[in-house]
C-alpha cells in the first residue's frame, strides 16, 4: 500500500462484488474497513479479490499480521543495505570514468570499470528492484497507472541501456543512477512506513493495557493462566488486587473497589458489591476477587472503543479523495512528459536525451501529493489517543481547526459529577486539613458515597478505631482515645449532649444539609457536598480564550448555579434552565451567525445537540447514543486536553497546507526543469525521495507533543 | 598489469562480506525491535 492508486484499486476491486455495501481503504494506515452481507459474499471471496488486486489482505492484529509485518521489516532493511552498499561500489567505478574526463583513461581499465558497475547493478536491481515491478507489473494489469509505472520505466531505460552501451564497448552507462534510484526510493518508503506503524501503535496502546496472562478457575479449583484471548463467557476467573480486568464480567466473590477511569473516564473508584457487572480495562483496587466472564475479550467494552478507533483510521476523508483523482492522473501526465521531452531532445541533441527523459520519470511525486492529507490527520488522531481523546470521524480534525465557539454543558462536563468536599465551619483548635484526615479515617471502612467523596483525604497517620456504622445517621470511632462522631446535626450533637458539662452547639440553618464532625465536647467542623468544578476547568477555559474561541455555557441546570460556575470561570455567556430542544435551537441560532460550534457534552441528555454542532465532544462515559452522535470522546475527564486537541487540529490543518503547497511547487519546478535536461537523474531520484521524505515527516511532526524529543 | 585489476575485484569481495554480515544480522533478529529493548531487564514475565 503505497498511495492513492493502490487503495483506489483495492476499494475498486472489493466494492466490485455483489453483497459489499460500502468499503474503504486508508493509505496512510492501510488498513480497510468493508461492509458485507455475508449471505450474500463469503468473507472468502472479498480476501480473493483483495489478493487478485495485487495485494496481501491480513486480519487487523494477531501473530499472522505481526509475524508477516516482521518479516516486511527485515526484507526492507536488507534490501535498502544492499542498495546502499551497492550505491556507493558503483558510484566509486563510474566516478574514475567521470573524473578521467579530459584527460582520458585507458579504455582496457575503463571497460572493466563498466563490466565491474553492471556486476554489482544486476543483482542490486533484481534484488532491491523488485517491489517497483511487481508494483507497475500489477499496476499495468489492472489499468490503472501507479507511481510504481514511471520508477520501473526508468529503471528498466537506464538499465537496458547501460548493458548495451558496456558490451558494445561505446556510450553513456547509468549503473550509478540505476543503483541510486533504487536506494533513495527504498530508503524514502523505508521511513514512510516505520512512521505509519509507529502511529498505528501508538492508538493501540489503548489495547495494550490488557494483562498478558489471567488466572483461570477450573472446576476442580485449582488454577491456571491463561492468554486473555482465550476466555469464554463463563470463565471463573482469579483477580488479584491492582490488576487490570481482562473481560466484561460478574463479580461473584468478594465486594471490591474498581477504577474504570481508562474506559469512562471516571476517575474516582467506584465500589462494586457481589453479583454487579464489571468492565473490562478497568482496575481492580480493592480486594482479591472471583468473577465470572460475561464476554470474550474481543467483544468487551474496552474491544468496542479500540475498534471504533479503528473504523477512524480505515475511513478515508473527502479531502484525500480529491488528491487521489489528481494523483492518477499527474502519472500518465508524467510519462506524456517523458516521452515528448525525449523525443524533443533526440532532435536537439540526442545524447541529452535519455538523461532528460529518465530525471522526468523519476524526479515527478504525485506520491507526496496523495500522502499530503492521510499521514497528516493519522499522526494528528495518534497524538489525540494518547492524550486520550478518541477520534470518532476522520472529517472531525478538520472541522475543529475551524471552530472559533465552544459551547459547553455544565454537569458531568465543567464539574466533575462527582461531590467534593468542601469545609463550611471549623470550631475548636483543629486545622482544616486535620480534620478532613479525621473525616476521612472515620469513613474509611464505609461505601457510602459521602465516604467516597472524603477518601481523597485520607492519610495513612490518622487511624480510627472501634469504627461503627448508624445507617442513616453516620460514623462513630476513636482517634488517639478521643470518641468522634460524623454524620448528621442530631447525630453529632448527642454524642455532646450525653456528656456532662457540654453545651449543645447549634448551627443555624445549616443544620439540616451539612455533614458534621464533633467529639464529646461538641460541634468541630461542618462540611457540605458539592458537585464542583473540575480542578482544571478554569485553566482549560483560559487556554481555550487563549486560542480565541469564545466560551459559552448552555445547561439544564439551575440558573443560579450556572452563573456560579460562570462566574468561577469568568464566563459572561452562562445559560441555566434549558431543555434539550433549547440547547438545540441555541446552537442552530449560532451557526446560521456563522460560527463553528464545538460542543461538549457529557451526552446524557445531549445526543442532538452533539449531532447539531459542528463538532462535538462527548465526555466517553456518556450514554451510548451521545457517543455514537459525537466527533470526539474524551477518555481522560481533563478539559485541558480539549486546548490541546484545537491546537492540535490547526497543527494539522498547517501541515496538510503545507504538504499541498509543497507537493505542488516541488512537481511544477521540477518537471520543467528536468524536461530541459538541468536536473541529473540521480538528483531526480533524491529530489523525488526528499519531497515525499519531506511530507511525511512534517506530518510526523504533529504526532509528538511540542518540545518533546522522539 | 595495474593494481586497479586486483583491488577492484578485493572491494567487491569485501561488499559481499559486508553484505552478508548485515543479512546475518537482520535476519537474527537484531533489526526487528529498536525501541523496547532497553525495558527488558524490567519485564519479569520473560525471565
Amino acid at each position: 500500500m503505497r498511495c492513492a492508486n493502490c487503495s483506489r484499486a483495492v476499494t475498486r476491486a472489493v466494492d466490485s462484488l455483489p453483497g459489499v455495501e460500502r468499503v474503504s481503504v486508508n493509505v496512510a494506515t492501510g488498513r480497510a474497513a468493508v461492509d458485507w452481507h455475508p449471505g450474500t459474499v463469503p468473507l472468502k471471496k472479498i480476501l480473493d479479490a483483495v489478493t487478485r488486486a495485487g495485494f496481501k489482505p491480513l486480519p487487523l492484529g494477531g501473530e499472522t499480521a505481526a509475524s508477516a509485518q516482521r518479516a516486511e521489516h527485515r526484507l526492507a532493511l536488507k534490501r535498502i543495505g544492499l542498495a546502499g552498499l551497492g550505491m556507493m561500489q558503483t558510484m566509486m567505478f563510474v566516478y574514475c570514468i567521470y573524473a578521467a574526463g579530459s584527460h582520458g583513461i585507458d579504455p582496457a581499465i575503463a571497460q572493466y570499470l563498466k563490466l565491474a558497475g553492471l556486476l554489482i547493478a544486476t543483482p542490486v536491481l533484481v534484488y532491491c528492484g523488485s517491489p517497483f515491478f511487481t508494483g507497475a507489473l500489477r499496476d499495468i494489469r489492472r489499468g490503472a497507472l501507479g507511481m510504481d509505472v514511471p520508477v520501473a520505466l526508468a529503471l528498466t531505460i537506464a538499465y537496458t541501456a547501460s548493458v548495451i552501451n558496456t558490451l558494445r564497448g561505446a556510450g553513456e552507462i547509468y549503473f550509478d543512477s540505476v543503483t541510486m534510484f533504487i536506494f533513495f526510493l527504498l530508503a524514502g518508503r523505508f521511513v514512510e512506513m516505520t512512521v505509519r506503524q509507529r502511529n498505528l501503535s501508538a492508538t493501540e496502546a489503548l489495547a495494550r493495557s490488557l494483562p498478558s496472562t489471567v488466572a483461570r478457575i477450573a472446576a476442580d479449583g485449582t488454577a491456571e493462566r491463561i492468554s486473555p484471548e482465550l476466555i469464554r463467557p463463563g470463565d471463573l476467573l482469579s483477580i488479584p488486587k491492582g490488576a487490570v480486568i481482562p473481560v466484561d464480567c460478574r463479580l461473584v466473590e468478594g465486594d471490591t473497589v474498581v477504577d474504570e477511569s481508562l474506559l469512562t473516564g471516571e476517575s474516582t473508584a467506584i465500589t462494586k458489591r457481589t453479583g454487579e457487572s464489571l468492565l473490562g480495562g478497568a482496575i481492580n483496587v480493592g480486594r482479591p476477587m472471583r468473577v465470572i466472564a460475561t464476554t470474550r475479550t474481543s467483544e468487551s467494552m474496552l474491544a468496542s472503543l479500540v475498534g471504533l478507533l479503528e473504523r477512524t483510521q480505515a475511513a478515508r476523508p473527502s479531502i484525500t479523495q480529491a488528491a487521489d483523482r489528481v494523483a492518477s492522473w499527474f502519472v500518465v501526465l508524467t510519462v506524456s512528459l517523458a516521452l515528448a521531452a525525449a523525443l524533443f531532445w533526440l532532435f536537439a541533441e540526442p545524447t541529452r536525451a535519455l538523461p532528460a527523459a529518465l530525471a522526468v520519470l523519476v524526479v515527478t511525486c504525485p506520491c507526496a501529493l496523495s500522502l499530503a492529507t492521510p499521514a497528516a490527520i493519522a499522526a494528528a488522531t495518534a497524538r489525540l489517543a494518547r492524550l486520550g481523546l478518541l477520534v470518532t470521524r476522520p472529517d472531525a480534525l478538520e472541522r475543529l481547526a475551524l471552530v472559533d465557539v465552544m459551547v459547553i454543558d455544565k454537569t458531568g462536563t465543567l464539574t466533575a459529577g462527582a461531590p467534593v468536599v468542601e469545609v463550611t465551619d471549623i470550631k475548636g483548635e483543629y486545622s482544616r486539613d486535620a480534620l478532613l484526615q479525621i473525616a476521612a479515617a472515620l469513613e474509611s471502612v464505609s461505601d457510602h458515597p459521602v465516604a467516597v467523596a472524603f477518601r481523597p483525604h485520607a492519610n495513612t497517620n490518622v487511624t480510627a478505631g472501634s469504627l461503627q456504622e448508624f445507617p442513616g445517621k453516620g460514623m462513630e470511632g476513636r482517634i488517639n482515645g478521643t470518641g468522634w462522631r460524623l454524620g448528621t446535626h442530631q447525630f453529632v450533637t448527642e454524642l455532646a449532649n450525653s456528656h456532662a458539662g457540654a453545651s449543645p452547639a447549634t448551627v443555624a440553618g445549616a443544620a439540616d444539609t451539612g455533614i458534621f464532625l464533633g467529639t464529646p465536647q461538641g460541634l468541630a467542623a461542618t462540611f457540605s457536598l458539592t458537585d464542583g468544578l473540575r480542578p482544571d476547568a478554569a485553566l482549560a477555559v483560559e487556554q481555550l480564550r487563549g486560542l480565541g474561541l469564545q466560551v459559552a455555557i448552555a445547561s439544564g441546570d439551575e440558573q443560579a448555579r450556572v452563573d456560579a460556575a460562570a462566574r468561577q470561570l469568568h464566563i459572561q455567556d452562562a445559560l441555566g434552565r434549558l431543555t434539550p430542544q433549547q440547547k438545540l435551537a441555541l446552537v442552530q441560532q449560532r451557526q446560521a451567525a456563522g460560527s463553528n460550534i464545538l460542543m461538549v457534552g457529557d451526552g446524557i441528555n445531549d445526543g442532538p445537540v452533539l449531532a447539531a454542532a459542528s463538532v462535538s465532544c462527548a465526555m466517553a462515559r456518556g450514554s451510548a447514543i451521545a457517543q455514537a452522535a459525537a466527533d470526539l470522546l474524551l477518555l481522560n475527564d481533563s478539559l485541558t486536553t480539549l486546548a490541546e486537541a484545537i491546537r492540535t487540529a490547526r497543527q494539522m490543518r498547517a501541515a496538510i497546507r503545507q504538504n499541498l503547497a509543497w507537493a505542488l511547487a516541488y512537481n511544477l519546478a521540477a518537471v520543467p526543469l528536468a524536461a530541459m535536461g538541468w536536473i541529473a537523474p540521480w538528483v531526480a531520484a533524491i529530489g523525488m525521495s526528499m519531497s515525499s521524505l519531506l511530507v511525511v515527516l512534517n506530518a510526523a511532526r504533529l504526532a509528538r507533543p511540542r518540545g518533546a524529543r522522539p | 598489469m595495474n593494481i586497479v585489476f586486483l583491488l577492484i575485484p578485493l572491494g567487491m569481495v569485501l561488499m559481499v562480506a559486508a553484505v552478508a554480515a548485515l543479512f546475518w544480522a537482520v535476519n537474527s533478529g537484531q533489526y526487528d525491535d529498536l525501541d523496547d529493548v532497553d525495558r527488558c531487564p524490567l519485564d519479569s514475565d520473560e525471565l
